[in-house]
């Protein structure tokens, strides 16, 4: 239900992403962040932005530089599918790192501001906030941060629904993915966290629990994303038709909005269109990859941070998909990377027949005459007439330099199958090793070879050597 | 270079073509006019140049059989069978048949080893400066 919602704001991140410049609808929201992130460190998306958001200019001083704090905007802007998500984290891990340096005078303005604006937020989208905020605040003071949660939220969805209004936009592959992934997200609440409170809690949907705490683990993000997943499916069987939960959020949305009606039809007929996408395959996804993740294991909350930027999927700047520490942290096992490596050697495989029969032709069409004596003696070089210089003398032998010297020395051990233990046959078979030990110009294969050969000369001529055995006894 | 080789035989019997010719027929990526071979000099060239394949293909075989008949170790019955053995082998697999000819000429005698080319050939290409630190001995 809130797909939709995250869908548009996500696509405005996504221009983000590639364009490197805000569009100007997100300009609001994106200037805060910017303006922290300039100060703090060094975010690529950041650096495009130019306007000013008039609603945040109260926005807490810019914060002290710390690796951790950077990090957790750069993990927070990753995983937010707006600026405004962005603004919040960051305004959220400012605030509670802000308290060790700065006084906290600008956090209670920053709340007001938020207070202000949380009125007119509708529910669907405040879930988010407290998702995103909650990652930072996983990171920080729990307490702090739980203060700090929903009043960033309301202004990101404001804007969230702005963006989102203005900018509907094609969904690609990617963004679908992103998108179910991050509903997942989205959707996971459990009990305990629910009681911890918010001021949010009546403008919530009955369905759309709010997380105020820190999320348990991906096992039950994944959990409560197939239910969700399941729930949707069957709440909306039909192409065209939308829950009712979703025209509420969406008219309480387009309540906000400076042209309430107008953005009420707007945004459900984005919502329409997004369910007229072919759910089924997202499902499967949902459902497959909430059993895998089923079967894992949970993961303790006991470092709360960790589990916080774990639980957030933080999308990289070029747009791939996720950060590399959430995979060596947690590997959920969805994408296998031995499948991807596969099909790329496959592709950079060896040149098949056809390659090898094209390059023949070209060579044959195409008379590239030597037109000088060093275009000659390249030619002869390729064609192995003259030798490479600098002389080498081992050129040709490379994988040879790379066995070792015992393999070529100690054969015995073929020996010890194969041939009898004692007798004249035994002899000689050690004679013929100790001179192949000492053979510099075989390889370790030939030498097995050539053992080989006469393990099966002496068994087809048993008889013979029986016969002459029993001669001599 | 293979496919220079697999279109160089021309009118040639299929053996011929298989060994492929001694000299790049085909080769028309050299600037300048060059006396082109697309045969071997004469048959007795072709047959030492078959037997010199049949000494490499056979040469494994025989060195291990040769080793079982050349040792006091083994029982005389085996290393007769071991006779037997390889006197069965293709007479063109032994090395011994193999006659080191001139390269350009095929003159199995007079025969410099280290150029591959007859006393004669040697002297003509020498007088003429194409061979590379050779000069007329003068003390």
């Amino acid at each position: 239900m809130y797909r939709g919602l995250l869908r548009t704001a996500r696509q405005c991140a996504f221009s983000l992403h590639q364009t490197g410049a805000l569009p100007p609808k997100c300009d609001n929201a994106a200037l805060p962040v910017f303006r922290l992130g300039r100060s703090v460190g060094i975010h690529p998306f950041n650096t495009s932005s130019t306007s000013y958001c008039e609603n945040k200019e109260n926005a807490p001083a810019p914060p002290q530089l710390k690796d951790k704090e950077d990090a957790q905007k750069d993990s927070a802007s990753l995983a937010a599918p707006t600026d405004q998500a962005k603004v919040e984290i960051t305004a959220e891990c400012e605030g509670t790192n802000l308290p060790d340096n700065v006084p906290p005078p600008p956090q209670a303005k920053y709340k007001e501001d938020a207070h202000k604006d949380s009125d007119s937020l509708a529910t669907p989208t405040d879930q988010v906030k407290v998702e995103m905020a909650a990652e930072c605040e996983g990171t920080n003071l729990p307490e702090q941060g739980e203060t700090l949660l929903k009043t960033p939220l309301k202004t990101e969805e404001e804007n969230q629904q702005k963006t989102e209004e203005r900018q509907p936009r094609v969904k690609t592959g990617k963004e679908s993915l992103l998108d179910l992934l991050v509903a997942m997200k989205v959707d996971v609440t459990t009990s305990k966290k629910r009681s911890k409170g918010t001021k949010i809690p009546a403008r919530h949907e009955p369905t759309v629990t709010p997380k105020p705490a820190a999320m348990e683990s991906t096992h039950s993000m994944f959990q409560k994303a197939t239910v969700e997943a399941s729930i949707q499916s069957d709440a909306q069987p039909s192409v065209a038709s939308l829950s009712p939960e979703l025209v509420a959020a969406a008219s309480a949305a387009a309540a906000s909005l400076p042209d309430p009606s107008r953005a009420e039809s707007e945004l459900l007929q984005q919502l329409r269109q997004h369910e007229a996408e072919p759910e089924d395959h997202k499902r499967g996804e949902a459902n497959n990859i909430g059993n895998i993740i089923a079967d894992m294991k949970v993961g303790r909350p006991a470092p709360r941070q960790h589990a916080r930027s774990s639980n957030t999927i933080h999308f990289d700047e070029d747009g791939r998909g996720y950060k590399k520490s959430l995979f060596e942290r947690k590997r959920l096992g969805i994408f296998n990377p031995a499948t991807d490596e596969e099909s790329t050697d496959a592709a950079i495989a060896g040149p098949n027949l056809w390659d090898t029969e094209f390059a023949n032709l070209l060579v044959r069409t195409a008379n590239h005459m030597p037109r000088n004596g060093f275009e000659e003696m390249i030619q002869w070089t390729r064609d192995g007439r003259l030798w490479q210089y600098p002389i080498d003398n081992e050129i040709g032998l490379e994988e040879e330099a790379a066995v070792a010297f015992h393999e070529h020395i100690f054969l015995d051990r073929h020996l010890e199958e194969g041939f009898p233990r004692q007798g004249p046959v035994r002899h000689f078979m050690e004679l013929v090793v100790a001179g192949l030990s000492r053979n510099h110009h075989l390889s370790v294969r030939q030498k097995t070879e050539h053992i080989d050969w006469y393990r099966t000369y002496f068994q087809e001529k048993e008889d013979v050597l029986k016969e002459a055995a029993a001669f001599l006894n | 270079m293979a496919a220079c080789r697999l279109a160089c035989s021309r009118g040639l019997n299929a053996l011929y073509s298989t060994l492929g010719a001694p000299n790049q027929a085909l080769t028309s990526c050299w600037g300048r006019v060059q006396q082109v071979r697309s045969y071997y000099v004469d048959w007795r060239m072709l047959r030492d140049v078959k037997r010199r394949q049949m000494a490499f293909d056979y040469a494994d075989q025989r060195v291990r059989i040769n080793a079982l008949r050349k040792n006091t170790i083994l029982p005389k019955e085996l290393q007769e069978v071991a006779d037997k053995e390889i006197a069965a082998l293709p007479r063109d697999s032994c090395p011994v048949r193999i006659r080191n000819r001139c390269v350009m000429t095929s003159r199995p005698r007079g025969v410099k080893r280290r150029w591959r080319l007859s006393r004669i050939v040697f002297r003509h290409l020498a007088d003429h400066n194409q061979m590379s630190g050779i000069m007329r001995a003068m003390w």
